[in-house]
């Protein structure tokens, strides 16, 4: 088969036993790859109710169908798991998809020792550690790596094999302690962070995947392939948003950040700092912290950083990273401006192997609810997290990892934080129990609706649509026009700029976002050629034309929509089949009651009905009904009737839930 | 190489940021698939400390390789290139031993030893060199041109602390392509 592998690994570490399977091309049409096979496999092998800890539920790891080729960005690796850190309204023993997309070099080097997707199954009765090289698969003990921190124990197994050309996969100590946000860490430093993909890991003692791979990836039609990857190569290399991706990284968002409000700053509540374009300029980063740049596999870009910090208080610290992210929720969402400090702890995260945003929520959370006083020191061990304190945040997040004294109780992630202590639920904010990320959902609607509709909790990176903002929309305005309605088109040039708060054309637009970077994902490409930027031009103009040559089975721009759709359809399922429908697609209700209070966007909220209304126009985009659940006829046109049975009881526990909550409420 | 005309790749380690794009495209221009087993440049990754050593053939003007071969089987293009000829290596490996950068490597189809051929043929030049457009830690250049660039860049790094500040910090970066500035 060209441009597959064609196969499979599943491990079971109980038995320590491993089988290749063989894919079909008919099963590879079919989810093309990625986040494709995984949300297919994670779908199917697990049940409703299924503890996210059950030995018996899938980990997996899948490369796209270009990763490992010349194709430019295509480094990105997808791991999937039924989620540990996410939740339902309906309760936080509900758990749901989960999954998440890491750059680095993991995948490529799957895929060259012979396998699209690695399924983990089982559970170890010590600490281990996978070797895969090629078709030898081995299991040795990990015992002398248990407790460590990422990079000291990939060294360490750099050392031990002894070939500096492997790729390793690893968990922290937070994965270990099953810390509900841990997350996975390849070649270093490039994260698989959100959902909590690194505690279902270490739920089954893996500590980490070692891949060694010696077979190439076989092209169908290598002409075409060249010229295609050559072309799109070029574009990038000349379009101005990629060369400054270059040269500042994704630190560049916080230039204009408070003019768009995307810093989640003091726990979310606002998305406009103080003087933050000053103290975190990016230039100003660049030019005293970056060490050198360091790329995903096969990426021409190289958005990565590299810190060395030469003097001060954390003179001598380097280590990969941060990204904005990172930065941003470590940093403003603490309200710290302690950049050297806030960027040391972005790399402590990735040494203690926990999601940097779900972290930083964490401490903001807890330096919120001393401010409110829902909390005092009686209940944290006498530590008081007050705004900005960057030396005992990175205390805090020690304890969160190692599960001591207080840690123990943040490291179940917020959601289960406020409700154990049943405090503070109004300043969490999430959806469908994982934190949101920085951008303020009152001011820019598109990705408001994308966190709430996210098949993986809050996250903008499901639904990246990016054109909302006036900055980009303007430079691509064809592209405006291209993928939304004529009519819908109209409304967006009519209420430009305002559109970026109104919910009018966001229904529409989210949905084509949705697909757009779901195509990215199956092929194991970046979004931000096709969504940030968008100088690559939309995945039919980038990502397709590539994927058709290398495959070479005849794959039509239909068929790869269809197959993004569906893999969208079957993550939604896994949490409809939990009942979790309509009533988790939503934000908490300060969103919706309290404007925003400083900035140029001061007075914004989310309307309330506004939102139902969006809400209903994106399930009828997609072809579901007003509960948000899927419609028979849609999962038959999508090939995947299974699901249809799973939908019925699931319905059931919905509607059941609904009647209860109803009368709940009117007896208050 | 004979003549301060000829091309050869020139390669600037502080800029290369790991990708593999460069071996990726030298499989995929010789063996018409993605493997960096059989690239004929080959990053070596100290990615502990962030730095990536692309190495491939120098071309070197006393090549130990064509001197060692029993066979006189290395042999060089018009291009400047040495590469090797399959019909008359008898695979014994001597040159990639006595070759001090570790530049030759083995065609897994042929087994016999390969190296850099400076995609010869190809009128667009090296692959691998066009793979790192952005970063430019190739860069397929004449003796000439290469110190030229070379000095340039350093002045360029200079002149920084004799110019105005202010203007164009973004700028800086684009150009210089260097990490650490300030030194």
């Amino acid at each position: 088969m060209d441009g597959w592998m064609g196969r499979r690994l599943r491990i079971d570490l109980t038995n320590r036993k491993h089988e290749v399977e063989t894919l079909s091309v008919d099963y590879c049409r079919k989810w093309i790859g990625g986040r494709g096979f995984n949300s297919d496999v994670v779908y199917h092998e697990t049940k409703q109710g299924m503890d996210p800890y059950d030995p018996d539920s899938p980990l997996c790891f899948a490369s796209g169908s270009l990763s490992g080729t010349f194709a430019p960005t295509s480094g990105r690796t997808v791991g999937s798991a039924r989620s540990p850190m996410t939740c339902s309204t309906m309760g936080t023993n509900i758990h749901g998809h989960g999954d998440t997309n890491m750059g680095g070099s993991f995948g490529p080097m799957l895929r060259y020792a012979g396998y699209d997707q690695l399924i983990v199954k089982g559970k170890a009765d010590g600490p281990i550690y996978l070797y895969i090289n090629d078709d030898k698969i081995e299991f040795r003990d990990a015992s002398h790596l248990w407790g460590m921190h990422t990079k000291k124990a990939t060294n360490i197994l750099l050392d031990e094999i002894g070939d500096h050309d492997v790729r390793i996969t690893i968990i922290g100590p937070a994965g270990e302690n099953l810390v509900r946000f841990a997350c996975v860490i390849n070649s270093f430093s490039s994260a698989g962070g959100r959902t909590g993909i690194g505690a279902v890991m270490g739920s089954k003692n893996l500590k980490a995947i070692v891949v060694n791979g010696s077979h190439p990836v076989t092209i169908a039609d290598p002409d075409a392939f060249k010229k295609e990857c050559l072309s799109l190569r070029r574009k990038i290399y000349h379009s101005e948003a990629a060369i400054r991706h270059r040269a500042l990284g994704s630190l560049e968002l916080f230039d204009g950040g408070n003019s768009i409000g995307i810093n989640a700053h003091k726990n979310c509540s606002t998305g406009y700092m103080e003087g933050l374009e000053e103290a975190y300029s990016s230039a100003k980063w660049n030019r005293e912290y970056l060490f050198r740049r360091k790329a995903c596999w096969s990426c021409p870009v190289a958005c990565g950083r590299y810190t060395y910090i030469k003097e001060g208080k954390y003179a001598g610290f380097h280590g990969g990273g941060p990204e904005m992210e990172s930065l941003c929720n470590l940093g403003p969402r603490i309200d710290s401006v302690d950049i050297p400090g806030v960027t040391v702890m972005c790399g402590l995260a990735n040494e203690l192997g926990m999601d940097t945003i779900s972290a930083g929520a964490a401490l903001s959370w807890t330096m919120e609810a001393f401010e409110k006083g829902y909390i005092t020191e009686k209940d944290t061990d006498g530590i008081r997290l007050e705004w900005g304190d960057v030396e005992k945040s990175m205390e805090v997040l020690r304890m969160i990892a190692n599960r001591e004294g207080f840690g123990d109780i943040l490291a179940e992630g917020n959601i289960r934080v406020a409700e154990k202590l049943n405090i503070g639920m109004d300043i969490v904010p999430h959806c469908r129990g994982l934190e949101h990320i920085s951008v303020d959902p009152r001011i820019a609607l598109g990705f408001s609706l994308g966190y709430a509709m996210s098949t993986r909790g809050s996250d903008h990176l499901k639904n990246y649509s990016c054109l909302e903002f006036p900055g980009l929309a303007e430079n691509l305005k064809d592209r405006v026009n291209e993928v939304l309605s004529e009519e819908t088109a109209k409304k967006f040039w009519d209420t430009f700029p305002e559109e970026l708060h109104l919910v009018d054309t966001k229904p529409e637009l989210c949905t084509w976002s949705e697909r757009n970077k779901c195509v990215a994902d199956l092929v194991g490409c970046c979004c931000d050629p096709i969504a940030s930027w968008g100088t690559a031009g939309t995945w039919k103009e980038a990502y397709a034309p590539m994927l058709k040559s290398a495959t070479g089975v005849g794959l039509t721009d239909e068929e790869i929509f269809n197959a993004a759709e569906r893999t969208i359809c079957i993550e939604r399922a896994h949490w409809l089949r939990e009942g979790s429908g309509k009533q988790d697609d939503t934000h908490i209700d300060r969103y919706f009651d309290k404007p925003v209070v400083d900035g140029p966007f001061k007075g914004l909220k989310i309307d309330r009905e506004d939102w139902a209304w969006a809400q209903q126009e994106y399930y009828k985009l997609h072809g579901w009904d007003d509960a948000g659940f899927i419609s028979e006829e849609k999962a038959k046109e999508l090939g995947v009737p299974e699901i249809i049975p799973d939908l019925e009881s699931g319905k059931k526990i919905f509607l059941k839930w609904i009647q209860e909550n109803a009368s709940a409420r009117g007896r208050k | 190489m004979g003549n301060i005309d000829q091309k050869s790749i020139i390669i600037d380690v502080d800029k290369c940021t790991g990708c593999h794009g460069c071996e990726m495209a030298c499989s995929l221009q010789h063996f018409d698939l993605c493997s960096p087993r059989y690239s004929r440049i080959r990053i070596q990754e100290f990615r502990d400390v962030n730095t990536f050593v692309p190495v491939t053939c120098q071309a070197c003007k006393d090549a130990a390789c064509i001197k060692t071969c029993p066979m006189n089987a290395r042999v060089r293009l018009d291009n400047g290139a040495v590469v090797t000829n399959e019909e008359r290596c008898i695979g014994c490996k001597t040159c990639i031993f006595s070759c001090r950068f570790g530049a030759i490597f083995m065609n897994p189809k042929t087994n016999l030893p390969m190296s850099c051929d400076l995609c010869e043929g190809d009128e667009s030049g090296p692959w691998c060199v066009e793979a790192c457009t952005m970063q430019k830690a190739l860069l397929f250049l004449d003796q000439k041109e290469a110190v030229k660039v070379k000095s340039r860049e350093w002045a360029g790094i200079v002149k920084k602390d004799f110019t105005l500040p202010g203007e164009g910090d973004e700028l800086e970066f684009k150009d210089s392509g260097y990490g650490s500035s300030k030194e």
